[in-house]
């Protein structure tokens, strides 16, 4: 008698967990994506539509349309081409030297490199503060050694931003030229040379088309973040400048007036991705990579 | 590349400047922290007292505890999410596609998802704070961890999952026994990418903390507003030591996870 | 041990039809091996057999058991990956014991069983070492180690020994005999090397690029008497000679253009040729051709040439003999000796000898 019980649960225990096999991963699994369809397409829905929700659909895109805001998104797309650009002169023949020239102490200065992308970035900006204020490090220094006669004056201007900003987004540029230059294959350099070619023939020719999408990835992950950012040219710059960020954050949160900040924040992306896909397109012609490895 | 010593010397120089450059002002940070007269005066003499002041700050406290909370709570739900996709994905491949999806995190500036979460929770009547905050932070974190995840995944030889199954395993043991001591160290390097994102997230919290809650980076925005104290650098060292702490376990785990 | 039995078995990959309608019986407790070149599907049926991928249509039974539509998991089979796949986390006890621990078994009872397997395949003091401190024949071992403790009916083996270098390959099929030997389990070994197949099977397949049986024997039957042009010079090397069938004051001869007739014996199955007067092909292979510089008695066919080109393979050497201006045929002579009677070099005319019984016919 026991025995024929405990076969029917075991029958009815193999039913169930045939049902849960089938679907429990299919229901966990989609969490994830659930979560990010809920909070973060929607969202991104949300601002489109509430842009439009002003008197009229598109009251709240005329105000912008005037020559101060038009100067507000290229300065700020200026500043954030500009700092994709130092970051990438700087940041690729960095990251040629880490590959091709360290061996022992690479893991130590990849740390190293690392270790700024994971502090808090409000601490550089204290740091920075302490540097360059007028009455900070630098200026103490300089005017010590008798090089300035006054306080230093760079903060509050667009170089002390541009400082920053080169600064903070210098590891997030490094570090994915680093992973292209590494999956590198050393051996195509010397078969290029081999064959003939000068030095910089090679790069041309070898290295650059090769690693683009390094260099892809690195220029976006600089630029995207770099043109909303308030925090970094606020303090740097005062509350003179006025970038994209700062209208954003204004708009919202200070006048409260979250049609506008909607729009604004469309329009402003709009041209971001407009100015960004140009860009690819145009550079694409320029730098053939044909073979690219993923 | 046996290059000669001299044409390497502009490169050399470059990285050396580079290092200074990110280095320097965190040093005299550091160094300062533990100068007795408050800034701009020079060095004078050893104290901790800027340290004793962070102490017994309790504002500071508070705003160190909500950043943790968040910090763990969105590292802990988006490395779930990411472990449950994996198992998901064991069972149907062509959920892959789909996985897209997330690249668009980093394609999106902070601030315009700031906007978007921020409009939806006011559209939904959604009080902003906690737990708000902590929705937030996770999908910053799945935009890290699900590519991090599935790349690893991608790496695990596919005959392994076979070879287990075709020795007895059910789909269930595969994933605890092979597939998931395999993904631990990668695991482990993305939750500590999420944490310290999190941690030191500003723009996503500044717009969706509401006036319940503050972050430490927030605390940190409004002491700047002040003006820089010795109490910021007591902090900043503090936190550098933490960081750096978690750089080091990052790189252990990524190699740990590169070399299975 | 049991057998597997392929009933009409269809499988198409990317739209692409692999296997149409295969049979094939694979007998019980022999070293059973499929042979064909890269790409012919012969890794697929071993998947099919595994459970790795599903049938489009027909079955598939073990022993008397249907296991078409049977989850990997519970089919009493096991594998030999080519890439080997043991656990990079797991030592090599954990790799092997890995089976036991899914089935609850007692720790001691594991710890007995794995050592004993482990020194079946001599690897009893790396146990506890990783997987990576291992050599490629080592890992393959584990591999097999792995797969055995399973006791399964049949064990699959995917080109087990493809990463592995000559020696250590012809070391390990050896082994593999002795092993299949003592286990009695049914062997399934499926490669594209005919050294290989004809070293480990007792029985052997052939199959084409279309994913088709060929022919089915033992090692022997397959290389000297093999049933169609393909098999013929997919397994080892041959030498085709288009002719005519014919019958000429009451022997059978085979009319070639430009170079005469020959003898041949016609066997039975293929008297409907000779019938027929048909055109076929007659394929000899280089070894039993004797190779002179002087003419020689008592064989029944005899040409001339001259020699294109030699090649050197230490046991043997390969002669490429011109013997006619559409015609060159490989002959391969034993190095016996070590300063042989006669030296044959570059353009020397030399006369070819074969016996009419060993030659093989087959159909054009």
């Amino acid at each position: 008698m026991a025995k024929r019980k405990r076969r029917n649960i075991g029958a009815l225990i193999a039913v169930k967990n045939h049902w849960i096999q089938k679907y429990l991963p299919f229901t966990l699994g989609s969490l994830s994506l659930v979560w990010q369809a809920l909070f973060f397409y929607v969202p991104l829905l949300c601002v489109i539509v509430l842009s439009f929700t002003g008197d009229t659909p598109y009251a709240a895109f005329q105000g912008f349309f005037s020559a101060v805001y038009v100067r507000i998104i290229v300065r700020s797309l200026g500043m954030a081409f500009l700092t994709a650009s130092m970051c990438l002169m700087i940041g690729y023949p960095f990251a040629y030297f880490l590959v091709f020239h360290t061996h022992r102490l690479r893991n130590l200065l990849l740390f190293l490199v690392m270790l700024p992308f994971w502090t808090n970035f409000l601490l550089h900006i204290c740091a920075w503060f302490f540097v360059l204020d007028r009455q900070g490090l630098l200026s103490y220094l300089l005017q010590k050694l008798g090089i300035l006669s006054g306080p230093l004056m760079i903060l509050n201007t667009y170089w002390a931003i541009i400082i920053m900003m080169v600064y903070f987004y210098l590891p997030f540029m490094i570090l994915p030229l680093y992973t292209a230059l590494d999956r590198f294959d050393q051996r195509l350099l010397e078969a290029s040379l081999d064959l003939g070619a000068t030095w910089w023939q090679t790069v041309t020719r070898v290295l650059l088309p090769l690693t683009m999408p390094g260099i892809r990835v690195g220029f976006l992950l600089v630029c995207i973040p770099a043109f909303g950012e308030f925090a970094i040219p606020e303090f740097m710059g005062g509350d003179r400048t006025m970038f994209v960020g700062s209208v954003i954050k204004h708009l919202i949160l200070g006048a409260e007036s979250e049609v506008a900040g909607s729009a604004f924040t469309l329009i402003s992306s709009l041209v971001l991705v407009i100015v960004i896909g140009m860009l690819y397109l145009i550079i694409g012609r320029l730098v053939p990579s044909r073979y690219e490895k993923e | 590349m046996r290059s000669s010593w001299i044409s390497r010397l502009p490169s050399f120089l470059l990285v050396v400047f580079t290092y200074l450059f990110l280095y320097v002002p965190l040093f005299v940070l550091v160094v300062f922290s533990f100068n007795k007269d408050p800034f701009p005066a020079p060095w004078s003499s050893f104290t901790l007292d800027w340290y004793r002041e962070l102490w017994v700050s309790t504002e500071l406290w508070d705003a160190f505890k909500t950043s943790c909370i968040i910090a763990l709570s969105a590292t802990f739900l988006s490395v779930l999410m990411g472990v449950m996709l994996v198992f998901f994905l064991m069972k149907s491949v062509r959920v892959q596609r789909i996985l897209g999806i997330f690249y668009a995190n980093l394609v999106v500036p902070e601030v315009v998802l700031a906007v978007g979460l921020l409009s939806m929770f006011s559209f939904l009547h959604v009080e902003l704070g906690m737990r708000t905050l902590i929705i937030a932070h996770t999908v910053l974190g799945l935009g890290y961890v699900i590519p991090v995840v599935y790349q690893k995944y991608m790496t695990i030889d596919p005959h392994l999952i076979d070879v287990s199954m075709d020795l007895g395993a059910t789909l269930g043991q595969t994933f605890m026994r092979i597939v998931m001591p395999l993904l631990r160290p990668a695991l482990y390097a993305a939750g500590l990418l999420v944490f310290i994102i999190s941690f030191d997230d500003f723009i996503l919290s500044y717009f969706c903390a509401g006036s319940s809650a503050q972050t430490l980076s927030m605390y940190i925005y409004s002491m700047l507003r002040i003006g820089i104290s010795p109490v910021v650098n007591a902090l900043s060292t503090l936190l550098l030591i933490i960081s750096s702490i978690c750089v080091m376990l990052f790189c252990y785990y990524n190699v740990r996870s590169k070399l299975l | 041990m049991k057998s597997i039995h392929i009933k009409n078995v269809s499988k198409s990959l990317g739209g692409e039809a692999v296997l149409e309608k295969l049979n094939l019986v694979i007998p019980a407790g022999k070293f059973f091996v499929l042979l064909g070149p890269s790409g012919c599907g012969k890794t697929t049926l071993l998947r099919l057999i595994g459970g790795f991928e599903s049938v489009d249509d027909g079955e598939i039974l073990l022993g008397d058991q249907d296991i078409t539509t049977m989850p990997i998991n519970e089919r009493k089979i096991d594998t030999v990956f080519q890439n080997y796949a043991l656990f990079p986390h797991l030592s090599v006890f954990d790799n092997v014991a890995y089976s036991q621990h899914l089935k609850k078994i007692p720790q001691d009872v594991i710890a007995e069983k794995v050592m004993k397997i482990l020194a079946t395949v001599g690897l009893e003091r790396h146990a506890s070492k990783g997987i990576d401190q291992l050599s490629g024949g080592q890992q393959q071992r584990v591999a097999l180690a792995r797969a055995i403790i399973n006791e399964p009916e049949v064990l699959l083996l995917d080109e087990p020994l493809a990463a592995l270098d000559v020696k250590l390959r012809e070391k390990m099929l050896i082994e593999l005999i002795e092993l299949q030997e003592s286990l009695k389990t049914t062997f399934l070994y499926v490669t594209h090397d005919q050294f290989e197949a004809l070293t480990v099977a007792d029985q052997m397949a052939i199959m084409n690029y279309d994913g088709q049986i060929e022919q089915i024997g033992t090692p022997k039957e397959i290389y000297e008497f093999p049933k169609s042009a393909f098999v013929a010079q997919f397994v080892g090397t041959t030498n085709m000679i288009k002719g005519k069938l014919t019958e000429r004051e009451g022997a059978s001869v085979i009319d070639v253009a430009s170079l005469g007739s020959f003898f041949v014996d016609v066997p039975q199955d293929k008297k409907y040729l000779l019938a027929q007067h048909a055109d076929v092909l007659l394929s000899i292979r280089p070894e039993k051709i004797e190779i002179s510089k002087t003419p020689v008695e008592g064989f029944s066919n005899m040409l001339q040439g001259s020699v294109k080109s030699i090649v050197y393979y230490g046991r043997s050497t390969q002669y490429n003999v011109v013997v006619s201006s559409s015609l060159t045929l490989q002959v391969f002579e034993q190095n016996e000796e070590h300063f042989p009677q006669e030296v044959i070099d570059y353009d020397d005319i030399v006369y070819l000898y074969w016996q009419k019984e060993n030659v093989v016919i087959l159909e054009r």
